[in-house]
């Protein structure tokens, strides 16, 4: 019990001291989150509200297509991305492996679904009123899926923050693309892994209580916005 | 004569039932009109094409004299205003709903406080201008969501069942809208309802909507019975009709036709029933009565004639028309 303390007063220490290894770690992983959710936010909310909105042949294929990619285990796209990026992949002269862009990439992918899939969903629960009126105003096309986004704004920005989540809890393909290297590629995620392996269960300690916190300032902004939308 | 909507060989399907069997339909521009059915009669689906929100699985139709195609209906929408059973407020405040609307529609910024101030006053919501729309009262939507109907000014204002589940300050707020609304000069105001009292009370123009086919009148009044030469008689009251060709075995009198006094006339109306006054009630500011003369009649009078006839509830009364009032059919 005295050895969980002591590591916990260490890790206090390392946070409130603000040790620069420690926050160094944070900040990449804080970048390669925010960059992945930016990227796949910006092409995955106008893919589902475009999807929720229109009917076309072989619109339940790609969900079934987004409920599986949901469930995707991380070290398959890490996998796939590895054969792609590393040398004699076919994107091997992009030279990208164990760089953050690779890992960017990875997450990208690996979240796309999620809030593709989630804001989907936000469109189909919206009231069923909502286009006809956007219909009966005048609005067409874009002005449709403009202003049904805005309406249902509270919950595809609960699809970003869910994607953000799952970006910056994320493991395998973070260790296999981005190689864990130390303030470049190192994240919360593959720093816990590495120091808990060497022992340093302090440092472990510090950055899972910094992921807890940004998980609950992720859980908090949810719930709050939540309560702002009733 | 100018028409809001002419309508040819239109029919709506829903999957593969027929739902709106129009082979022609010319809607005057300029008036007050009541779309009348029972529920299922097509009211809903037909207010919706005329709103150009539904297209029609066949036949083709006008507005304000230009043909409607996919590629025009943005334009012409700009002609309508368009307010459903519930109407959906978007987030925000009553302005805020407005403004969306105007933007919508295309309206220059620069007028859009002048046509958001006017929409308001003319729907009584001054007041209310900033508050949430979600806080709003069932008739306090109603009247917002005509407000962001009419704001851009449109010549034609279509209302799916405005009066539905309103208390009666409501609907008296909203009548007076909706007939202030429809005085003004080329204002077409359509309006959907399956109350035929209610629809009577508003406007003597009524298009009847039977099972999603035209019917050709309102049913009030309705008897049941057989025709021998020009006397109908419905088993308990004999009643004159006019001289057709054909047998009849439904007739159907317009309650605005029936004339009421508390002596006999002696007038050229050739039917007179004396009966007792079985319900006083008030709709739009007209009253309907139900006289019980051996068959229950509908009359419809308005609120001075009641006062000047001293009504009651159990008084003897006589109901007098003409035979030419009575439809057959």
């Amino acid at each position: 019990m005295s050895y969980f303390v002591d590591a916990l007063a260490g890790a206090t220490s390392l946070i409130t001291q603000f040790d620069p290894e420690t926050y160094q770690i944070v900040s990449t992983s804080l970048f390669i989150s925010i960059i992945a959710t930016l990227i796949a936010a910006s092409l995955a909310v106008p893919a589902g509200i475009v999807t929720a909105l229109n009917h076309f042949w072989g619109k339940g294929i790609l969900q079934h297509l987004l409920n599986t990619l949901m469930a995707m285990p991380t070290v398959v796209i890490g996998l796939l991305l590895y054969g792609m990026l590393s040398r004699y992949g076919p994107l091997g002269h992009w030279d990208l492996l164990y760089t953050r862009t690779a890992v960017i990439i990875a997450e990208t992918i690996l979240i796309f679904p999620i809030i593709m899939n989630l804001t989907i969903a936000a469109v189909n629960a919206a009231d069923s009123r909502l286009v006809p009126t956007l219909r009966s105003l005048g609005a067409r096309g874009w002005q449709i899926a403009w202003h049904t986004a805005i309406e249902m704004r509270f919950a595809i920005i609960a699809a970003v923050i869910a994607g953000f989540g799952r970006a910056i809890g994320e493991i395998g393909a973070a260790m296999m693309l981005g190689g864990n290297i130390e303030g470049f590629t190192r994240t919360m995620t593959t720093a816990i892994a590495l120091e808990t392996s060497k022992g340093e269960f302090e440092t472990g300690l510090a950055l899972g209580m910094l992921l807890l916190l940004v998980t609950f300032i992720l859980t908090f902004s949810l719930s709050w916005l939540q309560r702002s939308r009733s | 004569m100018t028409f809001a909507y002419q309508l040819q060989h239109i029919q709506v399907h829903a999957g593969s039932q027929c739902i709106l069997d129009l082979p022609k339909l010319d809607i005057p521009a300029g008036k007050l009109i009541a779309l009348l059915g029972d529920n299922g009669a097509g009211k809903s689906t037909l207010l919706n094409l005329l709103a150009l929100t539904t297209q029609p699985s066949q036949g083709e139709f006008t507005l304000a004299a230009q043909p409607f195609t996919p590629t025009t209906s943005k334009q012409m929408q700009r002609q309508l205003g368009y307010v459903a059973q519930q109407p959906y407020l978007f987030h925000g405040s009553v302005e805020n709903n407005i403004q969306l609307a105007l933007k919508l529609q295309g309206s220059p910024r620069e007028h859009n406080a002048a046509l958001v101030q006017s929409a308001l006053e003319q729907v009584g919501l001054t007041q209310l201008a900033n508050q949430s729309a979600a806080s709003l009262s069932g008739g306090e939507r109603k009247r917002a969501a005509i407000a962001r109907a009419i704001a851009h000014q449109p010549k034609i204002l279509l209302l799916d069942e405005p009066f539905s589940h309103l208390d009666t300050t409501s609907r008296k707020q909203l009548t007076q809208i909706i007939q202030h609304y429809a005085s003004q000069p080329e204002h077409t105001v359509i309006f959907s309802t399956h109350d035929h009292l209610q629809a009577l009370s508003l406007t003597d123009d009524v298009i009847y909507l039977n099972q999603g086919k035209l019917a050709p009148a309102p049913r009030l009044n309705l008897f049941h019975g057989s025709q021998q030469q020009h006397v109908f008689d419905t088993g308990k009251l004999k009643i004159e009709i006019p001289q057709g060709p054909q047998k009849t075995n439904y007739i159907a009198i317009d309650p605005k036709q029936i004339v009421i006094s508390k002596q006999a006339l002696h007038s050229s109306m050739r039917n007179h029933f004396l009966g007792r006054l079985i319900l006083i009630a008030e709709e739009n500011n007209v009253i309907h009565l139900t006289v019980d003369c051996g068959e229950n009649f509908h009359v419809l009078i308005s609120p001075q004639s009641l006062e000047s006839l001293d009504l009651s509830v159990g008084k003897e009364l006589w109901l007098s028309f003409k035979s030419n009032a009575v439809q057959c059919f």
